[in-house]
């Protein structure tokens, strides 16, 4: 017993003189930012001249809208501010020659854009963004929620599909809080932080980086340079989608909408332990969320919040407790959308 | 405003009084029953669509009995001013309403006449029409965010209960 409690005081001690060891989040958090703004600036320098490419609309009362835009610099955003507010306002992701694409990532070449809202006919690619979007939001609350001695890992996001009624995101916390279980109150603090974050406005800006790059953003996280590799080794162009929202920089497996304001109703509904992995303890947080154009009655948002709080089992079964090896389940399920 | 026609009989007041006199009043609606026949949507007055919507019906009543019958006939001549109406009449509405017994008219009060009185405007129309629908479509979608919860919603509940049994 004397010896246990020993080990644990010593552990503590370890584990805090390695934390002070390491730097602090706001310091990660401000490398993470300049290292993104470093490359942003980088790939916007690769068209000094203004070029012009054609743009041709399509969609419900587009179709024939040609539009002239500049090369490497006008985004689909860009685009729908050229029609009228509700496009601006309701877009929440573009298809460019038929492939999704971030309503916040500049046009390479002449194409043929959608501009997709929630409300078509076949949201399916909308919805599944949104859902990831979430996903990562929840993810950013987790990072900022805690105090600065406590550290946050952000696992890989496990991709869930839309009908499994919650989206989720998987972290490890700091080894001091393994046996906290969170209070309802804990939660409801967590979903004002989101709140906040939704009320901010803030776009999801993407970049397409090499991997090297990327690796040097996430140069902390052991666990997110292995997501970074993986997901490189994936994908067709070798190269891994970053998202910066606000000061908060995360990968994502495909494209995320274009800002936090679409999200209206947001709740974090549950934390869950799925038990020691190879970073720890890991820990599902769970939510609900609706965006503004499909708004739910109380009513309806208190059946669907009940069973969000139920723990979503992800498409791939966990590699959490079996495997020791650090695997992606989500990759898998993710070609589709990803590119 | 006719609430039902007993109600009007009984209170005296067998229809309004509308154009110069009763023989007026008929031709007026003839000529409207036939424009409403040919177009099969018009635009008047209320209350002139109010009274044709009865005479519309009726027409179709005596339609059904086919061009054979003699009453038939004479009422549909008599209605319909422009008599290459009258096989119209029979070939096309009269087998359209076949499989419904009453309410083969839509009436719609649409906003008050602005150029020259503010009279109450309304629609009338026979059903089954080939123009675009009056009121807007309710669009149906199985696939937006929160209908795709819903039906996860119902699915787990549907599993729950079976279970239970």
């Amino acid at each position: 017993m004397a010896t246990r409690s020993v080990c644990q005081v010593f552990q503590r001690r370890f584990a805090s003189a390695a934390a002070s060891l390491r730097a602090s989040p706001a310091e990660i958090r401000s490398q993470r930012n300049a290292i993104f703004s470093r490359e942003q600036a980088r790939q916007r320098a690769l068209y000094p001249r203004i070029e012009k490419i054609e743009v041709s609309m399509h969609g419900p009362g587009l179709d024939g809208t040609l539009l002239i835009m500049n090369k490497g610099m006008s985004t689909p955003l860009s685009c729908a501010r050229h029609l009228t507010e509700y496009h601006v306002k309701n877009s929440t992701l573009a298809l460019v020659d038929g492939e999704p694409w971030p309503l916040h990532q500049p046009l390479t070449q002449s194409c043929s854009l959608t501009l997709l809202t929630f409300k078509d006919n076949d949201p399916t690619l909308v919805n599944q963004a949104y859902w990831r979007s979430c996903a990562a939001l929840l993810g950013q609350v987790m990072e900022t929620a805690f105090k600065d001695e406590y550290t946050v890992e952000l696992l890989s996001t496990p991709e869930v599909p839309v009908i499994s009624g919650a989206f989720c995101c998987d972290v490890v916390l700091d080894p001091q809080l393994d046996s906290w279980t969170p209070s309802e109150e804990s939660l409801r603090s967590l979903t004002r932080g989101a709140q906040k974050l939704i009320h901010q406005d803030q776009a999801w800006e993407p970049l397409e980086v090499v991997p090297s790059v990327a690796l040097e953003v996430f140069s902390h996280s052991r666990c997110k340079q292995e997501e970074v590799e993986q997901k490189a080794s994936q994908s067709p162009k070798g190269t891994v989608m970053l998202y910066r929202c606000g000061d908060h920089v995360l990968l994502s497996g495909g494209p995320l909408v274009a800002r936090t304001g679409l999200c209206s109703q947001y709740e974090v509904t549950a934390l869950h332990n799925l038990g020691q992995g190879s970073w720890g303890l890991h820990r599902r947080v769970q939510g609900l969320s609706l965006p503004l154009q499909l708004q739910a009655h109380h009513t309806v948002w208190r059946k669907l919040r009940q069973r969000a709080e139920k723990l979503v089992d992800a498409p791939v079964p966990e590699a959490v407790a079996a495997a020791p090896e650090v695997t992606n389940p989500p990759d898998s399920t993710q070609p589709p959308t990803s590119q | 405003m006719r609430l039902t026609l007993q109600m009007l009989i009984s209170h005296g007041r067998v229809a309004r009084r509308m154009g110069l006199g009763p023989e007026s009043r008929i031709n007026m609606l003839r000529n409207i029953l036939t424009g409403l026949v040919r177009h099969e949507r018009i635009e008047t007055t209320l209350a002139r669509a109010d009274e044709v919507r009865f005479y519309a019906e009726k027409l179709v009543d005596y339609a059904k009995k086919g061009d054979t019958d003699e009453k038939a006939m004479k009422m549909a001549s008599f209605w319909l001013t422009e008599k290459d109406l009258v096989p119209k009449l029979f070939k096309v509405l009269a087998p359209r309403f076949e499989p419904h017994s009453h309410s083969y008219t839509r009436m719609v009060r649409i906003p008050n006449r602005q150029n020259l009185d503010r009279a109450k405007m309304a629609v009338l129309e026979y059903k089954g029409n080939p123009f675009p629908s009056l009121y807007p479509v309710r669009k149906e979608n199985d696939l937006t965010l929160i209908n795709q919860l819903l039906k996860g919603y119902r699915e787990e509940r549907a599993q729950q209960f079976a279970a239970k049994l």
